[in-house]
């Protein structure tokens, strides 16, 4: 992994090693990660829309996604393939992206029904994301209003495919171009929209600097930046502090 | 040359554990794929699972203490394991015994408490003290289970136990002579392997697997790892306590895989109860039916 000292500069292009490895052992071995990688593959479905409705049979015993290795997970940091079936309103996709930076790499986006492809039947919508790939990489789209379990079936085949060969690899595309992702995003959500993931330092801390991490965008994102802080404990009950702050003053006068 | 091969075996009994376990993850997840009617996972399934997490390219740690919590889980499983004898290998079971072996096998869960409250997330610190409450509760039976066993056969030498009980063939077993032990230990077991309807701390639905909830790539691989070391473990335990242990190998993976078999199956076909129930019926029934054993056993 290449250790990352300065911080690069806007369009800085740094090595970003890609193809084979030139020892014949970790090639072997990088092989037999990217055939596991391909045949365990675990589901977060972001069930936002009608296309949700097609997984049931796709994963139960008709069309039974286990045996390809496949199994529904429910937290993001579980996850690999992050499913988005259906229609993405402009407040559902600030979930959406803050579910997927939360995803450990290598992940995978399925945008499931023509509504993430181009807004589909939503299209004159104000409040609707037309294409999801401008917000995240996306790497198979599965089209159809809605597509069947059998469509569902062989766009996941694909992406196995892709993933044993190694060529499912747009997660990295989401550090080396940041800057593009995070325009589209404040395009949408404001100058001051910000998520927890800190997208550039994991980029910088993960050697996957591209020539688009930073730039303009990630400017106004740092200028907006609020550092993350715990949230106060506090109890806000009316009626329990009422009677709190009456215990406690009684308990004083005992004592005197 | 003594030593040599007590390191051999402390070396090759957490490994056939580990090869057992993941066998075991796959019949299990087989059993609920046929009771679903579904095909169910291909053979190696659990190992394809633990490569690609262990495989993950950026790992979310949430500092030291997750890191350790999960090498905890792991350790402490892998202690009881050599603590348990199989056909050929006695490892540490001379000298350590039930006690220390029962003790082992709760330190799991306190690692993972540990690693959990690291990670600061509410469903996750909810998650761990639902586990932790239903360890209090399947303990119970667990311990009543162990005394009865202890008081039967005079020792707590595991492999006097398995001798004594292999001397006059099933007639024999601790099966045959303590049955209302062995129904409690089953039930209790049933609670320790955390399946339906025991399985509130998981809770997928509600609080999003519970104490693995911030658990990703290699931290969820070790839970895996883990996973399979504790089917293993119940189900050895089992064997050697109530089912003979094994005169060989054959007899040995027959008997295990069977008592894993029958929790699992019951699993598949039940909700789960929330945790005060858990608690309720665990400490009534099978530490009931526990202490109603050690009483045949005394007079």
């Amino acid at each position: 992994m290449t250790e990352v000292t300065k911080t690069p500069a806007a369009g800085d292009a740094l090595p970003v090693k890609t193809g084979k490895r030139t020892n014949p052992l970790a090639n072997v071995f990088d092989e037999l990660v990217r055939f596991a990688q391909s045949r365990s593959l675990f589901m977060l479905h972001y069930c936002t829309g009608c296309g949700a409705i097609e997984l049931p049979p796709a994963m139960t015993s008709r069309f039974d996604m286990e045996r390809l290795g496949i199994q529904p997970m429910v937290s993001p940091r579980q996850a690999d393939i992050l499913l988005v079936t259906g229609y993405v309103s402009v407040k559902t996709l600030k979930r959406v992206i803050l579910t997927y930076e939360q995803m450990n790499s290598p992940k995978y986006v399925i945008g499931i029904c023509s509504c993430t492809v181009n807004g589909g039947m939503y299209w004159q919508s104000y409040a609707t994301a037309k294409k999801l790939n401008d917000y995240m990489p996306v790497d198979i789209y599965i089209a159809g209003c809605m597509p069947r379990p059998e469509a569902v079936i062989a766009g996941l085949r694909g992406l196995i495919e892709d993933i044993r060969r190694g060529t499912a690899d747009t997660w990295k595309d989401y550090y080396r171009r940041y800057d593009h992702y995070l325009g589209n995003q404040q395009r949408l959500f404001g100058e001051d929209w910000q998520t927890p993931t800190d997208v550039i330092a994991e980029a910088r801390h993960y050697g996957l600097f591209g020539p688009g991490t930073l730039g303009e965008r990630t400017a106004l994102l740092e200028r907006h930046q609020k550092p993350l802080e715990a949230l106060e404990m506090k109890l806000d009950i009316p009626e329990l502090m009422a009677r709190r702050s009456g215990l406690g003053s009684k308990g004083r006068t005992e004592v005197k | 040359m003594d030593a040599l091969r007590l390191m051999l075996e402390l070396f090759l009994m957490p490994l056939v554990a580990f090869v057992i376990g993941l066998a075991m993850v796959l019949l299990m997840r087989r059993i609920g794929a046929r009771l679903q009617r579904r095909v169910g996972p291909p053979l190696l399934q659990p190992l394809w699972d633990i490569i690609k997490l262990h495989g993950k390219e950026t790992q979310t740690s949430h500092g030291l203490i997750h890191e350790i919590g999960i090498v905890m889980a792991i350790g402490g499983f892998v202690a009881a394991v050599t603590l348990i004898p199989v056909p050929g290998m006695n490892g540490l079971a001379e000298q350590g015994g039930l006690i220390a072996l029962i003790y082992m096998m709760m330190i799991p869960s306190l690692g993972l408490a540990l690693g959990v409250g690291q990670c600061a997330n509410p469903n996750g610190s909810i998650g761990i003290s639902r586990a932790l409450t239903a360890m209090l509760a399947y303990d119970i039976p667990m311990v009543i289970v162990v005394f009865g066993i202890a008081f039967f056969f005079g020792s707590t030498n595991l492999v006097q136990i398995v001798e004594a009980q292999q001397a006059g063939g099933i007639a024999t077993w601790g099966l045959v002579e303590m049955p209302l032990l062995a129904i409690a230990g089953l039930f209790a077991m049933q609670a320790m392997l955390g399946k339906q309807p025991f399985e509130i701390y998981i809770a997928p639905a509600e609080i999003a697997t519970g104490p693995m909830v911030e658990m990703g790539g290699k931290f969820l691989g070790g839970l895996f790892i883990m996973q399979c070391f504790q089917l293993y473990t119940a189900g050895a335990l089992y064997t050697l306590l109530f089912l003979g242990g094994g005169e060989n190998w054959l007899t040995f993976l027959i008997k295990v895989f069977g008592v894993v078999a029958i929790p699992m199956t019951i699993a598949f076909l039940f909700p789960r109860y929330r945790t005060e129930d858990v608690v309720r019926l665990v400490w009534k029934w099978p530490a009931m039916i526990g202490l109603l054993g050690i009483a045949f056993l005394m007079y």
